[in-house]
């Protein structure tokens, strides 16, 4: 009896170690991927902010926390850094509330529907760069459509992309573009998941289409509003591939942003240290953001 | 307006549809032309990049604007394919995007099967330092990167272009969730069969799964299509460059005014991604909706 019930535990001993081993088997490739090539580069990150790198003398210098010193005295850096909240701020809320009115309207049956939402749908499939190259023709002062029409309208005719107080208007009114189907088509989503009854209850009760939107919509759409703003302000702060393209960061830096302002550190001057202390500025954010939402979700666990 | 949208709402209740048919699409009028309007507006830019590359030089500069082309002409398309090599570009585009699904499709659904059915020692710790990668993005990891890819001699080459995607922390989360919803009793029914972990994960749970796959793969294939900031840094050689790289290095030359075979060739470079999304976009937008909301 006893030598049974030692053979039957080996047994299942032997079992649960051959399933570990075929877990770690299975997960091995993208451990293996992720320490190589995400992981070790974040850590090296956080290394090389301390140090002055010269890549191709092969050698580090340990400078303490000099290139955050030297960072937060930096007028370019620090212009970055407010050009990207201001970008974060003003793209993030326009594009979400523009969706969700277009979401709402298309919650409504009506012909061509479909065909509409992808028309709205199509710059999110479209290369960053590609799009950004076609909108640098459109705000073309002398011959760009936007100040053609202009013209047209008799309306004064626009710098855009020349003018340190339009271009980073110009680079939002892009990306707002850019990014209005895809919050459209989450909240559509989230929409669809609204019971019908709530708004039939609700019209029997007398609720117009304002209230029912106000006391029904809103309050449900909560946590897919959350999911949205903390999603595209993360998002935001990598803002790059558009600005590069559109004005390179001018005129004057009135457009440089911190993913750009690191990429010419790094990739330009060759300034590898300076650069890791930026981007780990650019991870705090992402941090930050990410806490947030942390604290946001577990409200919303609490609320249901 | 309210009023009577209010009436008109609250009448499939009293099963007035047929005057709310009636009603239905003098209600409807404003959100034609909002809805319309709005999408006037999203389309213009596309219209107006295919426009210039298609008319003759006189119209592209022409004031007022000429709508429609005096004349269609390939002129613009002639110039830009002869100063770039685009289907060098195509190629290389296509390989990255399809290696780089391709692989994190693969360990995305092992890792994913082995996050969702067992149960081993550091799984949440793992797991949690997985999705932790997405906090960190290239964006921010890019000079690191860059220095130890140069330092194996990565740079400039294909596995240093694929290097940050080869696997997707966004893929294993997706495909766990998917695989977490497959019932236990099929795996372990096919487990009594006698069939080894791989089998049941190629034969029964991926069938089971297929959705998420291909709304995982296609919004990966996108990614990387569309990827600029990691190719640009770590590509050096014209002959390696990405259509994205490729359109943004073919613009600057263009400082003048020769905007017809600029244009050409931002047709060229999102021409076929806008195609198939014309042929495919229900299952791009529900695809998109589905990884949206978790």
């Amino acid at each position: 009896m006893a030598s049974m019930r030692h053979s039957a535990r080996a047994v299942l001993g032997r079992a649960h170690r051959r399933h570990y081993l075929q877990a770690y088997l299975f997960i091995s490739p993208v451990i293996v991927l992720f320490t190589l090539f995400r992981i070790w580069p974040s850590l090296q990150t956080l290394y090389f902010s301390f140090f002055k790198v010269e890549l191709l003398k092969g050698r580090l210098t340990y400078v303490g926390l000099q290139n955050f010193i030297d960072l937060a005295q930096d007028e370019i850096f620090r212009r970055a850094i407010a050009n990207t909240l201001i970008y974060a701020l003003t793209i993030v809320p326009v594009s979400a509330f523009l969706a969700m009115i277009l979401a709402v309207l298309f919650s409504e049956h009506f012909r061509l529907r479909e065909l509409f939402k992808a028309v709205y749908f199509a710059p999110m499939v479209t290369s960053t760069v590609a799009a950004a190259v076609v909108w640098w023709w459109l705000y073309n002062p002398q011959f760009g459509l936007f100040n053609s029409v202009l013209r047209l309208l008799h309306l004064p005719e626009q710098p855009w992309l020349l003018s340190s107080r339009m271009a980073l208007p110009s680079v939002i009114i892009f990306s707002i573009w850019k990014t209005l189907g895809y919050n459209m088509v989450i909240y559509i989503a989230a929409l669809q998941a609204i019971p019908t009854m709530f708004y039939e209850a609700a019209t029997i009760d007398g609720a117009g289409p304002f209230q029912r939107f106000v006391r029904i919509t809103l309050p449900l759409l909560a946590p897919t509003t959350t999911f949205i703003l903390i999603y595209n302000t993360i998002f935001a702060f990598q803002v790059f591939d558009q600005v590069l393209v559109l004005t390179g960061g001018g005129p004057a830096f009135s457009t440089n942003v911190v993913v750009l302002e690191l990429y010419t550190q790094a990739f330009q001057r060759y300034r590898f240290g300076y650069a890791s202390a930026e981007a780990m500025v650019l991870f705090l954010f992402i941090l930050g953001v990410t806490v947030v939402q942390y604290f946001y979700s577990r409200r919303y666990e609490v609320a249901y | 307006m309210p009023r009577s949208a209010e009436a008109a709402a609250a009448l499939p209740a009293r099963g007035g549809a047929r005057v709310q048919a009636a009603l239905g699409s003098a209600r409807r009028l404003p959100l034609y032309v909002v809805v319309g309007l709005g999408a006037v507006l999203m389309i213009l830019p596309f219209y107006w990049m295919i426009v210039t590359a298609i008319s003759p030089a006189p119209d592209i500069i022409a004031f007022p604007p000429k709508w429609i082309p005096s004349r269609i002409t390939l002129e613009h398309f002639q110039e830009a394919w002869a100063k770039a090599p685009w289907l060098t570009y195509y190629k290389n585009s296509l390989v990255v995007a399809t290696v780089s699904v391709g692989l994190s499709m693969l360990f995305g659904l092992f890792a994913g099967y082995a996050f969702a059915v067992y149960e081993f020692p550091l799984q949440n710790v793992l797991f949690l330092v997985i999705l932790g990668t997405l906090m960190v993005p290239v964006q921010v990891t890019s000079v690191a990167l860059y220095v130890f890819l140069s330092r194996i001699g990565w740079v400039d080459t294909y596995p240093g272009i694929l290097a940050p995607n080869f696997a997707s922390a966004f893929g294993v989360y997706m495909i766990r969730q998917a695989i977490k919803a497959v019932p236990m009793d099929l795996i372990d029914a096919a487990r009594i069969d006698g069939a080894g972990e791989a089998r049941i994960v190629a034969t029964v749970v991926l069938p089971l799964i297929k959705p998420t796959i291909a709304a995982v793969a296609m919004l990966l294939f996108l990614s990387s299509w569309n990827d600029f900031l990691w190719p640009v840094i770590v590509i050096n050689s014209e002959s390696l460059r990405t259509l994205p790289v490729g359109i943004a290095l073919f613009k600057d030359p263009y400082g003048f005014i020769n905007y017809g075979p600029l244009m050409a060739g931002t047709v060229i470079t999102v021409g076929p991604m806008l195609v198939a999304y014309a042929f495919s976009q229900r299952f791009m937008i529900r695809g998109i909706a589905l990884t949206g909301l978790r």
